[in-house]
């Protein structure tokens, strides 16, 4: 009996014992495969839109010579005044006009500032209670005919960054390349400038903790930091205030100037760039060339790959006239070095050149003018493309167009409306560009513009200069602020 | 001339005692001349058993009535009386008197007329040769002492006669006398009404004496006399009424001049009283210490009647009787005899540890040695930093304020509950007075040791075996959970760790011993306040233990009392919000972790990666590929073994341990899919850590389980999961050494140099600190004075769902200073105090285990656009790169800042209620938890106890076997007569080793073992 009991007894427990053995395994094992619901809580923030800025342009103000004196090798001085227009828009109003503020930023390293006339800055108070930011633009041009600049140079108005970059310059013999730096804002600005040339970064001692003061401008010659370089690419870079970079190049071929341009910065480095209005002129003189060397006329891309990777860049070159004769090449590009591609056989006409990378690059154009007595060349920059509405200034000088590119995949209705009401309609097919005759000095309002990438041009008898049209930065881009 | 006596017998639902008194009755040698039966509302057979005695009169009177007004009634009846002769004897139901009683009662009253009160040797009514009680008297100051008590009657008291008093049951009273008096004092229904009367019988000029041959056998019932049972509720009452009685015989024997002094002290030594009731672990007795304490204060009519009675009848002073007192001298006496007693008592309770001999100080030191090796790299620290550790306030005032409600002093502040970690916080950062920061790295200095003398300790309660306690402190120390909560930088999850095993350790005892109840609780309290999450699976194994302690309840149901006192502000604030799930948030520095699968929480690894494993193969020439299948294999001996423990001797045991196994997974995996708290755009979850820790104390215990019940062969087994557990540990071991743990030394400071420095200025200087997030977002909290502090954060904070107006302004002005912005910051950087703006490295993604997180490109491009624009307000001027980030400064006056000094008296009257409530909860339980051993009311009933247990024992066995199905009859029985039959019943339905001793083993159960 006993025997019996215990066997039973010892029968239940072990029974027991493994049904607990199981039940462990089962709720321990299964937990591990039940995909359990998940509850998160949901962090909130609150969407601070900032208070729009005041808007700022800044107009580089008159084109400089260096060496007017041999004594004083290093200053600057103006050679003649240059003419802005300027003005503002309230946006989606139809052209409501807004009043500009016109203020002068004290250029401290031109000695014939007085005379000549200052960098200009324009100022647009906001109304902070403003949606959008008013539209803005200003252009200024020059054209020079001295012994030693000759040539014209349009330039817009930009706006200040904390970091841009400029393509174009030389320190080349004979080259003068000088780097325009204002700030408008109310900070003291440092800036750094990096220099890249054809053979890889400069190493310029004093190109870096340049301090501009607010409202000030100060001059850089790009031949006292790197000197003998055939393809300067400058990166500027701020902290503190911001400023408005712009870059002067004059050529003296010989005894006889050879153009000047005053050029602003080109868009940042991206994989994509869209340099609009790109003029290519028949040479007036057959120039003999070397065999396999790239004549000095044949319009060329500069490009920078600033990364640490070569790129391989593909680069379109799309006409604006409506001829298909459009080509493009590959290329590969090493990173950190300036380097130069030439558009050879590219025929006469009017360009947008397109530039695809699988690295970010930052590119501009440079084509040369011959005229009848005098040579001229223009640095077209890339341009970014506009956001919507945009206004543009049109600088006077000879044979204005404005040359729009489509950087989007649907073709654009844009409208001009001229100051006045003269409205002009094209149609800007997708990935293509088109040019657009303007008048001088005066306003247009573009309407339907969004991802057009615009730029101005001026072709004359050996004059020719080039500014793009930049939308209105991004100020005001809204930020999530958590508060824990 | 002949002496009549009436006998008065006195019954309430006595039927089981009733009897034997009317058998003893019948029996007297010296019949009674009149039976007068006064049957208090019985519901049993009394009525019927008193009727068949045929008494002279018989009474049906209310249940309510006292002894003493029940004998008035019955005299009523009476005729008036005739002279000195006429006697009365005051009986109850469970007063049977011996053969000879009343006739030795009656000669001595018929000897010596000046004798107006004969009492009788009042014995034990099982232990027949024990002595109940025989003759009362007073000390100096009034207090009751019962002269002879709980002794073995040898004779040894027989030649004492005079005393002050006699107890109620089996006094003989001069009705002339008893008449005079107007009877016992109805204002002392219960307790010390004879000794009152007693004492007026002597201030009226009469004697009181005692017989000894005249013995009455006394079951204390609660008819004459307080009820004697040891029940919770009976002695809860008796207290109670000594206390009341107590009372109100001081203000009636008072003089008048004395009254208003005594009268005034009632409430403040009912306090007094309070704290020592705690202390002697008899907290049942706080409410009749007050109840007595109101009811002598406010029924002062009882008082006043009882002072003119006693002034109309005394006629001799009071000095008369004060060589009836018990001197001082004999109270000091007693009074240390009764602490022997209790101290032996504690003693008794104690489970054999023998920490020394036992292994546990080799324990100590091993797992010293092994902290030094972990931690090493930081014994020189004076703060740590990284992970959830921060700085604690520097001073001890500045901890303290961060506790309970009021200001929280985290990002712009608010009034609200502070977290009840803070208080453990305040705590640890007292005991390192000096620098309350340093007590976080004596955490992590002595977290190994600690955690293995606590392993160590809790398994004395299962086995008394050294090798088995000792592996049982390495399982538990080298847990994967733990090490990895060390190497996190989690101080609450190492807090919870340390604890957890202690919990046990007290919880256990807690059925036992006060002390162990109170200190139950003090450690639930701090767990839980470590580690909210842990509260469900915590409070379902109180309800298993409250379910399972029997008639010890009360000693468990109080367990979460501290914790919900501590927790009442925060719960308050979150019942507002609507947010009970944020209650289970981490208290400290909210922490972003990346998701864990859950089989690696079913593995103990709360982050993942089996613990770093997963980085730490490749590096050391393994293959990662591999892990996922070592790692397993090298837990499975431990699984195995503590399935096992299912099937051998202490199955139930091992099962309740599986059971808090699976609480513990089952909170650790809901933890790990819960995430209430945010930090910026994170999500923070709830650490699982806290929950693994008791997933692992349930499979240690159940693998100490299996290594008792296999004894021998165990060794093998437990030797190879150890040393397979030490290997799994190794990288979460070796975390700080390898360097791939976030725990550092900390420099002191959570703010730039600068800006400590200019705190030392102005202590409420303001930093608008910004984290650039993985969304592109910004967090911006501002910061006063030298930084945040880990006691200063608050999960109202965290887990906050609403934006304040004043921090979306705060947001706003942050979200501009962010960007090109055309807004004045001047004016709100003064607004809102702030002199820096410290812009932090952007917030990393979390990162599993052992890799580090990244920082997205929206992030940097915000850090930048920050940077720039900061750089770009004319406000502030740009200070320079610090070790915690880019530093601006703010030159606008922060004089009239309308934010920033911290609001007077911010907690209001909430504030300094729910602070009482904690602080008497507190108080009170800490008292309770001090080991100070048995009360002397418990001792007094051990002693009951014990002879009731004696003499049943020197009882030769009954003849006849019981039959099977009688036996529980008898166990019952036994139980009503007030011994602790029962056997002891355990804190957890956990049997204890068969080989440690166990305490209290009881009589009664002996007894049906021994047939």
């Amino acid at each position: 009996m006993a025997t019996k009991r215990r066997v039973a007894l010892v029968g239940a427990r072990v029974t027991a014992g493994l049904i607990g053995m199981a039940v462990v395994v089962v709720v321990a094992g299964g937990a591990a495969l039940v995909p359990w619901p998940t509850i998160a809580a949901e962090p909130s923030s609150t969407l601070v839109t900032p208070v729009a800025g005041d808007q700022l342009r800044v107009c580089p103000g008159p084109l400089l010579t260096l060496a007017a004196d041999s004594s004083q090798a290093d200053v600057a001085t103006s050679v003649g005044r240059f003419d802005t227009v300027y003005g503002a828009r309230v946006p989606d109003t139809g052209g409501v006009a807004v009043d500009v503020v016109r203020t002068d930023v004290s250029a401290v390293d031109n000695a014939e500032s007085v005379r000549d006339g200052a960098p200009q800055l324009l100022t647009v108070p906001v109304d902070p209670s403003a949606a959008q930011a008013p539209l803005i633009a200003g252009a200024q041009s020059q054209t020079a005919a001295s012994e030693t600049l000759s040539g014209l140079a349009a330039s817009a108005c930009t706006e200040a960054s904390s970091d841009s970059w400029l393509v174009g310059g030389s320190t080349d013999v004979g080259r003068t390349s000088l780097v325009l730096l204002s700030n408008p804002s109310t900070v003291v600005a440092t800036v750094d400038l990096t220099v890249y040339g054809e053979t890889g970064q400069v190493d310029a001692p004093g190109s870096t903790g340049i301090l501009v003061q607010p409202g000030t401008q100060r001059i850089v010659s790009l031949a006292g930091l790197a000197p003998n370089l055939l393809s300067p690419i400058v990166h500027v870079q701020s902290t503190g205030g911001l400023v408005a970079a712009a870059l002067e190049q004059s050529i003296i071929r010989g005894i006889q100037p050879g153009g000047a341009e005053l050029s602003g910065p080109t868009t940042n480095a991206a994989t994509e760039q869209t340099i609009p209005g790109v003029v290519v002129t028949p040479p007036s003189v057959e120039v003999s060339v070397d065999e396999g060397a790239v004549s000095e006329d044949t319009p060329t891309v500069r490009v920078l790959v600033p990364g640490e990777t070569p790129a391989t860049v593909s680069v379109g070159v799309v006409s604006e006239d409506g001829a298909s004769t459009g080509t493009s090449i590959e290329v590969v590009i090493q990173p950190g070095v300036a380097t130069e591609i030439p558009l050879s056989g590219v025929a006469a006409g009017n360009y947008t050149v397109n530039l695809q990378s699988d690295q970010p690059l930052v590119a501009a154009a440079l084509t040369t003018v011959n005229g009848s007595v005098s040579r001229d060349f223009t640095w077209a920059a890339a341009a970014a493309p506009q956001t919507g509405e945009f206004l543009v200034y049109v600088a006077g000088g000879p044979a204005p167009a404005l040359h729009l590119a489509n950087t989007g995949t649907v073709d654009r209705a844009v409208t001009l409306t001229a100051d006045g009401g003269a409205v002009t309609q094209v149609t800007v097919p997708a990935g293509q560009a088109v040019v657009v005759a303007v008048t001088p000095s005066i306003a247009y309002l573009v309407t339907g513009g969004e991802g057009i990438a615009a730029s101005v041009g001026y072709t004359g008898d050996g004059q020719s200069s080039s500014y793009t049209v930049s939308p209105i930065g991004p100020q005001a881009e809204a930020i999530p602020v958590f508060s824990h | 001339m002949q002496a009549r006596v009436t006998a008065i017998i006195v019954a309430r639902n006595g039927a089981a005692h009733l009897q034997r008194t009317l058998e003893a009755l019948r029996g007297q040698t010296r019949q009674p001349d009149t039976v007068v039966a006064v049957d208090c509302g019985s519901t049993d057979s009394s009525a019927e058993l008193l009727a068949a005695y045929g008494p002279t009169h018989f009474i049906s009177a209310d249940a309510d009535l006292s002894f003493g007004d029940a004998i008035k009634t019955a005299v009523r009846v009476l005729p008036e009386p005739e002279g000195e002769h006429e006697l009365l004897w005051l009986l109850a139901q469970d007063t049977a008197p011996e053969p000879a009683a009343l006739q030795k009662l009656v000669a001595e009253l018929e000897i010596a007329p000046s004798v107006a009160v004969a009492g009788p040797k009042v014995m034990e009514w099982v232990a027949e040769d024990y002595i109940h009680d025989f003759g009362l008297s007073m000390t100096p100051y009034g207090s009751t002492v019962t002269l002879v008590e709980s002794e073995l009657d040898q004779e040894q008291h027989d030649d004492m006669s005079d005393v002050l008093a006699v107890s109620a049951g089996g006094m003989l009273v001069r009705r002339t006398v008893w008449d005079h008096l107007g009877g016992f004092d109805s204002a002392l229904p219960v307790v010390d009404d004879s000794l009152d009367f007693c004492v007026r019988v002597r201030l009226a000029g009469f004697r009181v004496s005692v017989v000894a041959p005249a013995r009455v056998s006394y079951a204390a019932d609660g008819v004459a006399g307080p009820d004697g049972s040891s029940r919770g509720r009976a002695s809860r009452r008796r207290v109670r009424a000594e206390r009341s009685a107590q009372l109100h015989r001081r203000l009636v024997y008072a003089p008048a001049w004395a009254l208003p002094v005594h009268w005034l002290s009632l409430v403040p030594l009912a306090f007094l009283r309070s704290i020592i009731d705690l202390l002697r672990k008899e907290p049942g007795a706080i409410l009749g210490e007050f109840a007595a304490a109101f009811s002598a204060a406010f029924l002062g009519s009882r008082v006043r009647q009882a002072r003119r009675r006693l002034a109309a009848t005394r006629t001799q002073p009071w000095s008369s009787i004060s060589s009836l007192r018990v001197s001082a001298a004999e109270v000091r006496r007693r009074h240390a005899l009764t602490r022997e007693a209790a101290l032996t008592g504690v003693r008794g309770d104690r489970p054999e540890i023998r920490f020394f001999s036992g292994g546990g100080a080799w324990t100590l030191l091993g797992s010293a040695v092994l902290g030094v090796v972990v931690v090493g790299s930081l014994l020189g620290a004076q703060t740590l930093s990284g992970g959830g550790l921060l700085p604690l306030s520097d001073t001890i005032g500045a901890l303290w304020s961060n506790v309970g409600y009021g200001w929280r002093d985290i990002g712009l502040g608010f009034v609200g509950g502070a977290d009840p970690f803070a208080v453990v916080l305040a705590v640890l950062g007292t005991l390192t007075f000096w620098s309350p920061s340093y007590s976080m790295v004596l955490l992590y200095l002595l977290a190994l040791p600690l955690a293995a003398t606590g392993a160590w300790m809790a398994a004395t309660r299962l086995t008394h075996r050294g090798s088995l306690r000792a592996v049982t402190a390495v399982l538990w120390a080298l847990s994967p959970t733990f090490l990895t909560a060390i190497a996190a930088g989690r101080p609450a999850a190492i807090l919870v760790h340390l604890l957890l095993p202690w919990l046990f350790f007290a919880g256990f005892a807690a059925a036992r011993s006060w002390s162990a109840s109170g200190s139950a609780a003090l450690l639930f309290a701090a767990i839980v306040a470590c580690a909210p999450s842990l509260a469900p699976a915590l409070l379902v194994g109180w309800l298993l233990c409250v379910i399972a302690s029997g008639r010890r309840v009360m000693r468990f149901i109080g367990i979460p009392l501290p914790a919900l006192a501590l927790a009442i502000p925060l719960v308050w604030n979150q019942a507002l919000r609507g947010n009970w799930l944020a209650l289970l948030a981490d208290p400290g520095v909210p922490v972003p972790t990346a998701p864990v699968p859950v089989w690696q929480l079913v593995l103990g690894f709360p982050a993942g990666n089996f613990g770093g494993w997963t980085q730490l193969m490749p590096l050391w020439g393994g293959d990662s590929g591999a892990v996922p299948l070592l790692i397993p294999l090298l837990l499975i001996p431990l699984a195995v073994l503590a399935l096992v423990a299912l099937l051998l001797p202490g199955a139930a045991g091992a099962a309740f341990a599986l059971l808090a196994a699976l609480l513990g997974l089952g909170t650790a995996i809901g933890a790990s899919s819960v995430s209430v708290a945010t930090l910026g755009d994170a999500a923070v979850g709830i650490w699982p850590g806290a929950g693994l820790s008791l997933y692992w104390l349930g499979i240690v215990g159940a693998v100490l389980f299996s290594a008792r019940g296999l004894h021998k062969v165990a060794v093998a087994p437990l030797v190879a999961s150890a040393v397979a557990l030490a290997v799994v540990s190794l990288p979460l071991a070796a975390a700080l050494p390898l360097g791939t743990s976030v725990v550092q030394e900390g420099v002191g400071r959570t703010q730039p140099a600068f800006v400590t420095a200019e705190a030392l200025v102005d202590a409420r200087v303001g930093t608008l600190q910004i984290v650039p997030q993985q969304d592109g977002g910004i967090l911006a909290t501002l910061v006063r004075g030298e930084g945040a502090r880990l006691d200063g954060q608050s999960t109202l904070d965290s887990t906050a769902t609403e934006i304040t107006p004043e921090q979306a302004e705060l947001a706003t002005l942050a979200g501009n200073l962010a960007s090109k912005s055309g807004l004045d910051a001047s004016a709100d950087l003064a607004r809102f105090g702030i002199r820096f703006v410290l812009l932090r490295p952007a917030a990393e993604t979390p990162a599993a285990w052992g890799s580090t997180g990244e920082v997205t490109a929206a992030a940097t491009q915000t850090t930048t656009r920050t940077t720039t624009s900061l750089d770009g307000t004319a406000a502030l001027v740009p200070v320079g790169d610090t070790a915690f980030g880019q530093l601006w400064r703010s030159d606008a006056p922060t004089d009239t800042a309308e934010y920033g000094p911290i609001p007077a008296d911010a907690g209001g009257a909430f504030g300094l209620i729910t602070a009482i409530i904690a602080a008497v909860v507190i108080g009170a339980t800490v008292l309770l938890s001090i080991p100070t051993g048995a009360g002397r009311e418990a001792v007094r009933q051990a002693h009951r106890d014990a002879i009731r247990r004696a003499s049943r024992l020197s009882k030769p066995p009954k003849p006849v076997r019981v039959p099977r199905n009688a036996r529980p009859a008898r166990g019952r029985r036994s139980d009503r007569a007030g011994t602790k039959a029962k056997p002891t019943p355990k804190p957890k339905p956990t049997p204890k080793p068969k080989p440690t001793p166990k305490p209290k083993r009881t009589s009664a159960e002996d007894d049906n073992h021994g047939h």
